[in-house]
């Protein structure tokens, strides 16, 4: 995304938050968002590579199905009287290799019901994830690998 | 049955619950066995404070009180990755029992933690 | 009539709040390791005290606390992924290990190929 449109999305998130949709608020606003943008600068791979916002909203869809049923999940193993539990760490190879894109499946990874994103290699090739059900670790990579790295890949591609 | 007496008795009905989930947690806190867990629970013990927060502004019909849930949010986050480091810059504290090393009774019901104790 | 299904829909997201955060807490107090009590904080906790949030802003009936609520919503489920990976990273390397249950661990398995290289 270029600095512009990261600009106005903050500017209307600062409208949205403060609630007063005023001149003056939207300049205040856009100030407030070059001046966080300006302080993060080293820190983002600033590129003009397109976003596909259809395909960004499904993931967003995506994230808050994943999340109610995770929670869920949870909820359901804890309250069961007899946890059958078998946690463990797999290594999930990855194929998306921007920060960006590893920074947002790991979370979507956490987000999935019963898995936990670690860490990742030095190399940026491998993600440690901690299942609550590690019986199949194939399966869950191949889960992932269909699901959310698909899903991420359509987006930012 | 009015819109009032729904709301005071689901939020009194969540106060209630929340209250238990504090106590199970700050026993956690205090139980510990390792640094980590009482990381988590601390961390858990700032989610329940919001979900209060959110509670008592409802029942007051008080709105200030959600920035005031906010701004904790950000303060317990910034605690929890300051937790974090450190951890990873400390090392694993002498005093903490390993999970791992503690022979683990099979699993069957309640007294599965007891093998556990000091 | 408007109130009633206002007061409804607050109501149960309340109780459904106070319950997952409940049930968070009972993972915290039940779950055998660090890493497993991760799961229940930082998913069922977060969910729930979201979603109280969530209901205070219903409860405002005004678009600005709303917004305000629903960037805090946001905000707490953005962070609490991020917080969870960073402790359980930290705990790893501290060299806190999963408990005797699980299955396998390969994050150390490499790790201990890698020391054997060097």
């Amino acid at each position: 995304m270029r600095p512009a449109v990261i600009v106005a999305l903050f500017a209307l998130v600062w409208l949205a938050v403060s609630g007063s949709f005023t001149i003056p608020n939207l300049l205040l606003g856009l100030a407030a968002g070059a001046l966080s943008l300006w302080l993060i600068r080293g820190h983002i791979q600033l590129d003009g590579r397109r976003v596909r916002p259809l395909k960004v909203l499904s993931l967003v869809l995506l994230f808050i199905k994943e999340l109610a049923l995770s929670a869920w999940k949870v909820a359901v193993l804890v309250a069961s009287p007899k946890m059958a539990l078998k946690p463990g760490i797999f290594a999930f190879p990855l194929t998306v290799d921007r920060d960006f894109e590893i920074t947002l499946l790991a979370n979507l990874i956490t987000l999935t019901p019963g898995t936990l994103s670690v860490d990742v290699s030095e190399d940026r090739k491998v993600l440690y994830v901690h299942a609550i059900d590690c019986s199949d670790p194939a399966a869950a990579r191949r889960d992932i690998a269909n699901g959310f790295e698909k899903k991420i890949m359509e987006a930012f591609r | 049955m009015g819109a009032e007496t729904i709301l005071s008795a689901a939020s009194t009905l969540a106060l209630g619950l929340m209250c238990v989930a504090f106590f199970l947690t700050a026993w956690r806190v205090i139980r510990g066995p390792t640094l980590p867990d009482r990381i988590v629970a601390l961390d858990m013990l700032v989610a329940i404070a919001i979900g209060f927060i959110a509670v008592i502004a409802i029942r007051t019909g008080f709105n200030l009180y959600i920035d005031i849930a906010i701004a904790l949010g950000l303060v317990g986050f910034l605690a929890t990755v300051a937790f974090a480091r450190f951890v990873l810059s400390h090392g694993m504290s002498e005093d903490g029992e390993d999970p791992a090393l503690v022979p683990d009774r099979p699993q069957r019901g309640k007294g599965r933690r007891k093998g556990r104790a000091r | 009539m408007l109130d009633l299904v206002l007061a409804l829909i607050v109501a149960v997201m309340l109780v459904a709040g106070g319950i997952f955060v409940f049930l968070a807490a009972l993972g915290i107090v039940r779950l055998p390791d660090v890493y497993t009590r991760m799961h229940a904080a930082s998913k069922a906790g977060t969910v729930g005290s979201g979603l109280m949030l969530f209901a205070a802003g219903i409860h405002s009936l005004d678009i600005a606390i709303f917004m305000r609520a629903f960037a805090g919503f946001v905000f707490f489920v953005l962070t609490a992924p991020v917080g969870a990976h960073l402790l359980a990273r930290a705990a790893h390397k501290a060299g806190y290990r999963l408990a005797r249950v699980s299955t396998v661990d390969e994050m150390r398995d490499s790790e201990r190929r890698d020391a054997k290289k060097r």
